[in-house]
């Protein structure tokens, strides 16, 4: 049924040049409709070949990445080093809204196809460019893989133990990030283009993508010159507070904020913990009478005054104990639904199989099943669901799958 | 980023901001920053959470001032309504009628409470595009679980994934999913509808779960386990297919701090995705004798990669991450600075000539720091014309200009504590 609707960016062509940083770029804009050209060197896209890949057999066709990256696509395989393959980009340049590329600075206008020589064959083209520091600065020319940018970006700066170097986020959330404001600011040009007829350059800088993801360390510098630095799992308190942080279950780990605004108060957390009869001493004195008070206020009122911080330092650390024997003995599955019925602020620490298996995003069909040439394979669906215009997402091409198709019409 | 005459992207787009914290705020900035009217609606009896949380201006305090708030909420009105009162609801959806776009991030159920679902929404702007960002989706078992703070990051798999296998999952140190992946997804879905908008003369409901945003964030890993059964886990700052790829320590400097000096460690990250990027290295390093044929193939390096960290080490140990970064970046080998704050405000040369940073004028906070824009359009640049909007600023001129309240509706509105 939803194949019958429109798609938001329909009519909208895409000639996409990009690589690892720019790839996720395109994907978002090809899922919400628009026809995505993707321009491979001849041999094929070098990120086909990173793994994992699909029953851990590599294939130009089975880097899940890869996969997940360029679903909605089209290929053509082009040799921008040669001049006749580039006849026949200008070719296409007219009939395309939007060209991507995260080339280095300048290598395109190298080639005469920079953003002016573009806007000599159409003249209201958006040209996006997504680079590791964008095309001026004394840091452009810099080798940015993603370690760079989110290095550069003072993310790594906070992420981690402060025992350990500092940590590298996950899946290269620099290219994600910079891919994200890069298919923000590209479809935001393209309304200014349908409302004036003008096209312009669209710049990512991968570290100026990130930067705003340093929470309060900027503001904090900026406001009182102190440098926040990364505090690992407990945060930046001297001591374990109950609840707060990562504890291990049985088969996995929880996170809790039990106790914050927003949130069922310590005292469900405990009723929960004896109504499984797990609560030891903690309904006696002195740690119910804690228990009772133990939100963000009464922690803040301790760091403000160590005297009766002090004093409380014993019953905190045993309640803490109490509850960390407590995750211990249960899954976390159990201590995650349960506990949020309970309307307590406890999330699971989900692995990749929990998100596969997770109960919400399978009662929402969130995962999409896509056939392609290594059989049907399951992939994250859409990030963001439009009521008129609904996200939908085919298979990844094969390098120079469409180079007929496309140079022939 | 100097103000041009020029007609910026999002000129006359009005957008009516019901949303707190962090991920709707910041997208509703990036559409004011490019020209929208961007009116924020807060209430003294359902304040933004970010308001009471620093960093503070020292010497200053109240709910105005907040750095963490501030940040989000530049070039933006501010109204106050209290939407727990009939009054307060009917002008929340006359604002509605007002704007091309509805935003919030507020729980379901409170949404319902305060009849702002699409259902109501389109009954007095059939063509508004109405952003919802639930945690988890507006449906499903899960859909009331809360997700505030710190508890998203870990249920999203960010935190399974990230740091080292030793250690608890404490994930990225923030509530990272907050400021770049669920914002930039919204405001592109908003562009794309805006753009179909434009061209059928039909609104939309968006909604944007933050769990399914992130989890598009970390794909690979989740496709990893349906297709190979396989569960990553976190693998410190290595990588498959490069070495080294790691964080190295540097010469330790000293800083000022408002205890005194201290000593602040420093680090920088090197990574090489090829033989030709190690060989430059190895050149760099003045070919020393460790370094021998054992790490030429990658195979090799992946091999010894205990052995690879612990030299580079001691090579990096005794220079500044700057010379590290600058000295390999010349050899044509990835390196930089791991900055921090410090750093990308005073340090970092190249975000200077950038302009990156924007410094705004404050009645209350004063002249402080905001993030400059995550892109750059080159002829309709952002502009940051205003501060943070503060709490009920403008709910005069709101009243007036867009609601078209007169005088003594206001001061009703006031007493009653409807504008509140």
């Amino acid at each position: 049924m939803a194949d019958q609707s429109s798609s938001a960016l329909e009519g909208v062509r895409v000639l996409d040049l990009t690589g690892g940083m720019g790839a996720y770029c395109t994907k978002l804009l090809a899922d919400l409709g628009a026809d995505v050209i993707k321009i491979e060197p001849p041999g094929g896209d070098p990120a086909r070949n990173i793994g994992p890949f699909v029953g851990d057999e590599p294939g130009p066709d089975r880097s899940l990445n890869f996969l997940y990256q360029n679903t909605s696509k089209r290929s053509i395989t082009l040799d921008l080093e040669d001049e006749a393959d580039r006849e026949k980009l200008r070719k296409l340049v007219p009939t395309a809204d939007i060209v991507v590329e995260d080339f280095a600075p300048g290598y395109l206008d190298s080639l005469d196809l920079g953003y002016d020589a573009l806007r000599q064959l159409r003249e209201d083209i958006i040209v996006t460019s997504i680079t590791g520091f964008g095309s001026t600065g004394p840091h452009r020319d810099f080798l940015a893989p993603d370690i760079v940018g989110v290095a550069m970006a003072g993310i790594m700066w906070l992420a981690g133990d402060p025992e350990d170097p500092p940590n590298l986020p996950f899946g290269n959330q620099g290219y994600f990030s910079a891919s994200a404001q890069a298919a923000a600011g590209t479809t935001m040009a393209l309304y200014h283009r349908d409302v004036t007829g003008e096209g312009q350059q669209v710049e990512v800088s991968m570290q100026e993508a990130l930067l705003i993801a340093q929470e309060t360390a900027m503001q904090a510098y900026d406001m009182t010159k102190s440098v926040r630095n990364r505090a690992g799992a407990r945060g930046a308190l001297p001591i374990s507070i109950p609840g707060f942080g990562p504890y291990e279950a049985s088969d996995g780990w929880i996170w809790g904020y039990v106790g914050a605004p927003g949130g069922a108060p310590w005292s469900d957390l405990l009723q929960y913990m004896a109504d499984e009869g797990m609560e030891e001493d903690l309904l006696e004195e002195p740690y119910k009478g804690v228990i009772d008070q133990l939100n963000i206020r009464f922690l803040t009122g301790l760091a403000i005054n160590p005297e009766e911080g002090k004093k409380h330092l014993p019953t905190l650390a045993h309640i803490n104990e109490v509850f960390t024997r407590f995750c211990a003995a249960k899954g976390k599955w159990d201590l995650y639904q349960e506990g949020q019925g309970r309307r307590l602020l406890i999330g699971i620490v989900s692995t990749p199989e929990d998100l596969a298996k997770n109960p919400q995003l399978k009662a929402r069909e969130y995962y999409e099943s896509i056939e392609g040439s290594a059989g049907t394979v399951r992939y994250p669906g859409a990030p963001y669901r439009l009521s008129e215009t609904p996200w939908r997402a085919t298979r990844a091409p094969q390098a120079g799958e469409h180079t007929a198709q496309v140079l022939e019409s | 980023m100097a103000a041009n005459n020029h007609r910026q992207a999002l000129e006359g787009i009005k957008v009516a901001d019901f949303s707190w914290f962090a991920a709707g705020p910041i997208a509703a900035q990036a559409m004011g920053t490019h020209g929208a009217t961007v009116v924020r609606v807060e209430s003294e009896a359902h304040m933004d959470g970010l308001r009471g949380v620093g960093p503070f201006p020292t010497g200053k305090t109240g709910y105005n001032v907040s750095g963490y708030y501030n940040n989000y909420n530049a070039n933006k009105l501010n109204v106050t309504l209290n939407l727990n009162t009939d009054k307060g609801k009917q002008l929340a959806l006359r604002l509605i009628e007002w704007a091309d776009v509805f935003i919030t991030n507020i729980t379901p159920r409170v949404i319902e409470r305060w009849g702002l679902t699409y259902d109501e929404l389109k009954q007095v702007s059939p063509d508004i595009i109405a952003v919802y960002q639930p945690m988890q989706g507006a449906d499903g078992p899960h859909r009331d679980f809360l997700g505030f703070g710190a508890v998203l990051g870990p249920i999203t798999g960010i935190n399974h994934l990230t740091g080292y296998p030793n250690r608890a999952p404490a994930g990225l140190g923030t509530n990272y999913p907050d400021y770049v992946v669920n914002p930039m997804h919204t405001l592109t879905a908003i562009m794309a509808a805006l753009h179909y908008r434009n061209k059928t003369g039909k609104g939309q409901r968006i909604e944007l779960s933050q769990l399914e945003s992130v989890v598009a964030s970390l794909a690979p890993a989740v496709m990893d386990y349906m297709a190979n059964d396989r569960v990553a886990m976190r693998s410190g700052n290595r990588l498959p297919h490069a070495a080294p790829h790691a964080a190295f320590p540097c010469q330790t400097i000293k800083i000022q701090t408002v205890f005194g000096e201290a000593d602040e460690a420093r680090w920088c990250v090197i990574a090489c995705f090829s033989d030709e990027q190690w060989g430059a290295l190895k050149n760099a390093l003045g070919d020393p004798d460790w370094a021998d044929a054992r790490f030429d193939s990658l195979a090799g390096r992946k091999e010894r990669e205990d052995e690879l960290e612990e030299k580079l080490g001691e090579w990096t140990i005794a220079q500044l991450p700057e010379d590290v970064m600058r000295t390999l970046q010349a050899a044509g080998v990835p390196a930089a600075v791991v900055q921090n704050a410090r750093d990308v405000l005073e340090s970092d040369e190249h975000l200077r000539e950038r302009d990156y940073y924007v410094y705004l004028d404050h009645p209350e906070a004063g002249r402080t720091a905001y993030d400059g824009p995550g892109f750059r359009l080159s002829k309709t640049p952002a502009e940051y014309r205003t501060a943070a909007c503060m709490l009920g600023e403008h709910n005069e001129q709101v009243c007036k200009e867009i609601l078209g309240l007169s005088d003594e509706e206001i001061a009703d509105l006031m007493v009653e504590q409807v504008l509140y």
